[in-house]
């Protein structure tokens, strides 16, 4: 989800960017209407082997999740409790567990318990998934997709000109803190308010420089003949091959089996 | 007048061209007239109005920045006034200063692309001129490189590709070589050489630098107050010091005295106490990259040492080790004797004072007087002695009369000036002074030399990293001569010299 492109050449890295959305939408809706979250554990392995197969470095991956971690656990304690124990079909999953208070009140049941945990899953889902698709494909393929959508080129390139200045606004932070720093500043130490305090000499020079530079990539970009046309000519177009084609079909197929399955009451809670 | 029927020319005749919100005009009763296929270059102090009449020639003036605008332009035979910007860009290509900002491809292929794309060409015109663009600037293969992480001067260059993939009939660059190191500039050079001898192209230069106008330009217009003061061949300008002296232009006259400053120099502020001392340092970067390999220095009190060699041969970060913004991967630095392992930035900074290259990376006090009193804040000192140290500091730089000006209307010399006195009033025994001439017009430049040749006498150490071989030859006490992470001399200038002339005079 926040992972840049990482090009490693897999075999995912190949597939066209709209195959890849198909097969991302693929695995996001058969996380949705299935409740079991046995089936959601299934997709979170088979979405984790395939950042593996692509040798994204999983550590950062990790460090996306670990900060969402407290959410998932008070997701699964919330519907633990709230979740109405009578909505579930089988006997089983109706089983209170505990309860917190006497009476039968803020009963905590095993079919709440498993929903979180589906909860939980399909965030999982949709993150790795996500993952997959920004780390094996670069930017512009994306911009494309996009534009085929029939968004205006201007903002393409406004999305496009923001990320190849990511580098340069970090290079441009550090060195403004480096010179603040030999002035004997001690950024971001002390307590709240003096920390906060202490970035006002980062944040100022970076405004103002921010503020030089916009006027000069305006006219950098005249002249450049940015405008000069109605329309711009793509270096490149996203393209499907056959092998995109024969995994759109395979994924349509998935979708349907997943469509009958659900309406034969398996995966349900 | 009859407009001018020449592609590839330049003509111009301002009666006067005002900023909007100027307090004054830029530009005042200026012409130029420039034939197709001469290579001029264009001089004058900072200010003089050089980027501004730059910004003529390809319609920016007056249709991005409007201001009061009296006057005609043509450039390769079309009226300014007439034509849009980007119109123009197809036939004026224009490199402004900061290369930064005019790259707009994530990878070089992409960037190139992007003035021809905006024309609208076809996909494989647009693939051919990327190619003949970074062949032209000595940049073929690196199509898919990515452009956060080119160096300083293939980014110049790649500014310049991007600009000649438009081709276009006249090639206006301002202050392309500024920033860059000697062998950096001269490539920048002879790749313009080779495009008009190729190509016909004309081009206008601007710049501060006088060997290079010599050296290259066909024709010198220099510009004082906004109109231009003169105009002519080179070897008629830099060797009337009349002239030079008038227009804030180096004179290449002076060079003779250079040899008598070398003996001249004596070095009674240095004693024997070792200051700065490095022991077996070595520096990797985080993506395991070496900037330094076993580097051993011992630097006296009082000397003053210029650290030159090529940008990314370990200059600067043999620097940032002696107050700490950098952690040696091995080895020991000591600042007075003292291992700084467990230093902090903020401790070293009473010790060794760090002026950085670009003021505007530090200041963002909203008076001059407060700026200088940030650094003192993390200090404990008395009101009365702090407040004697900012006027120490003000008058020792020349701004006394500034203190409660707002440091962002200074001029860019005086906003460097002011960085240097922030540092100052710290009163640190060591001061690294990073680069300060670079990019500066010779007035500038001769106010720094001689800020530091005062501070010197003061009694500082002092550490100038530099490019500019003048300020080290005359001023150093010692040249420390970094070459991929190594030091590669460590002398006194003229035995320097020597050496190197030994060298080529071996190979």
């Amino acid at each position: 989800m926040l992972i840049e492109y990482y090009p490693s050449g897999s075999y995912i890295h190949k597939l066209d960017v709209r195959t890849k959305c198909l097969g991302f939408l693929t695995l996001t809706l058969i996380s949705f209407i299935f409740y079991s979250p046995v089936i959601n554990l299934l997709l979170v392995l088979f979405s984790w082997f395939l950042l593996f197969s692509m040798s994204t470095p999983l550590s950062r991956v990790k460090q996306i999740l670990k900060p969402l971690m407290p959410i998932f656990v008070i997701m699964l304690v919330i519907t633990g409790f709230t979740y109405p124990s009578v909505n579930f079909h089988s006997e089983q999953h109706r089983k209170i567990l505990f309860t917190l208070l006497p009476g039968g009140l803020l009963a905590f049941s095993l079919g709440g318990l498993l929903y979180g945990l589906t909860l939980v899953l399909r965030i999982f889902v949709m993150i790795l998934a996500s993952t997959v698709i920004t780390v094996s494909t670069p930017i512009e393929d994306i911009l494309q997709l996009l534009k085929k959508l029939k968004m205006p080129h201007q903002l393409a390139f406004v999305i496009a000109t923001g990320i190849r200045f990511i580098p340069t606004m970090q290079k441009k932070s550090e060195m403004i803190q480096e010179a603040q720093r030999a002035r004997g500043s001690e950024i971001g130490k002390g307590g709240i308010v003096k920390s906060i305090k202490s970035y006002i000499p980062v944040l100022i020079p970076m405004i103002v420089d921010s503020l030089r530079m916009s006027d000069n990539l305006a006219i950098a970009m005249l002249n450049r003949g940015f405008g000069a046309m109605k329309t711009t000519t793509d270096l490149y177009e996203i393209r499907m091959f056959p092998r995109d084609h024969i995994i759109c079909a395979v994924l349509v197929l998935i979708i349907i089996a997943a469509l009958w399955a659900r309406s034969q009451n398996i995966g349900a809670l | 007048m009859t407009a001018p029927t020449e592609r590839g020319s330049i003509f111009a005749d301002i009666l006067r061209y005002r900023y909007e919100n100027g307090m004054s005009d830029t530009l005042n009763k200026l012409k130029l007239n420039v034939a197709r296929g001469e290579f001029v270059g264009l001089m004058g102090r900072t200010g003089s109005g050089k980027t501004t009449s730059l910004m003529l020639l390809n319609g920016l003036i007056p249709h991005f920045f409007e201001g009061e605008f009296e006057g005609e332009v043509y450039a390769n035979t079309m009226n300014t006034s007439r034509y849009r910007v980007q119109t123009m860009a197809r036939f004026v290509g224009l490199v402004m200063q900061d290369p930064e900002t005019q790259i707009f491809g994530i990878t070089v292929e992409k960037d190139v692309a992007f003035g021809p794309s905006n024309l609208g060409y076809s996909k494989e015109k647009i693939l051919g001129l990327v190619k003949t663009s970074l062949k032209a600037v000595g940049l073929q293969g690196y199509e898919n490189r990515l452009t956060a992480e080119l160096s300083g001067g293939e980014k110049q260059r790649l500014t310049i590709a991007g600009v000649l993939a438009m081709e276009p009939e006249i090639l206006i660059l301002d202050e392309p070589t500024s920033e860059l190191d000697p062998a950096g500039k001269v490539e920048i050079y002879q790749l313009l050489i080779e495009l008009r001898k190729s190509q016909q192209v004309t081009i206008l230069i601007s710049g501060h630098d006088s060997e290079e106008m010599l050296h290259y330009t066909d024709r010198i217009l220099v510009l004082d107050n906004g109109s231009i003061a003169w105009d002519g061949k080179p070897e008629n300008l830099f060797y009337n010091t009349t002239i030079t002296e008038k227009y804030g232009i180096r004179s290449l006259e002076a060079d003779g005295i250079k040899q008598k400053n070398i003996i001249k120099k004596d070095r009674k502020n240095t004693d024997t106490n070792i200051v700065i001392e490095s022991r077996n340092l070595s520096f990797k970067y985080q993506n395991g990259y070496p900037a330094l390999h076993n580097i051993n220095v011992k630097i006296n009190n009082g000397e003053f040492v210029a650290l030159i060699g090529k940008n990314g041969a370990g200059k600067t970060t043999f620097s940032k080790h002696l107050n700490g913004l950098l952690r040696p991967s091995e080895g020991q630095i000591l600042i007075n004797g003292r291992d700084i392992k467990d230093m902090t930035t903020a401790e070293l900074s009473k010790d060794v004072g760090y002026v950085f290259q670009n003021p505007d990376h530090q200041i963002f006090a909203a008076t001059v007087r407060e700026e200088i009193e940030y650094g003192l804040k993390n200090q404990s000192l008395s009101d009365d002695v702090r407040e004697k140290r900012i006027l120490d500091a003000l008058e020792f730089v020349g701004l006394e009369k500034f203190k409660e000006r707002h440091p962002f209307t200074l001029g860019k010399g005086e906003r460097q000036k002011l960085a240097v006195a922030t540092i100052l009033a710290m009163e640190p025994g060591i001061l690294v002074i990073d680069e300060p001439t670079t990019g500066q017009d010779w007035d500038n430049t001769q106010k720094m030399i001689l800020m530091m040749e005062n501070l010197h006498r003061k009694g500082h150490t002092i550490l100038a990293i530099t490019h500019n071989m003048r300020l080290a030859e005359e001023y150093a006490d010692r040249i420390i001569v970094f070459s991929e992470g190594k030091i590669l001399h460590d002398s006194v200038p003229i035995e320097l010299i020597k050496n190197i002339q030994g060298e080529i005079n071996a190979n």
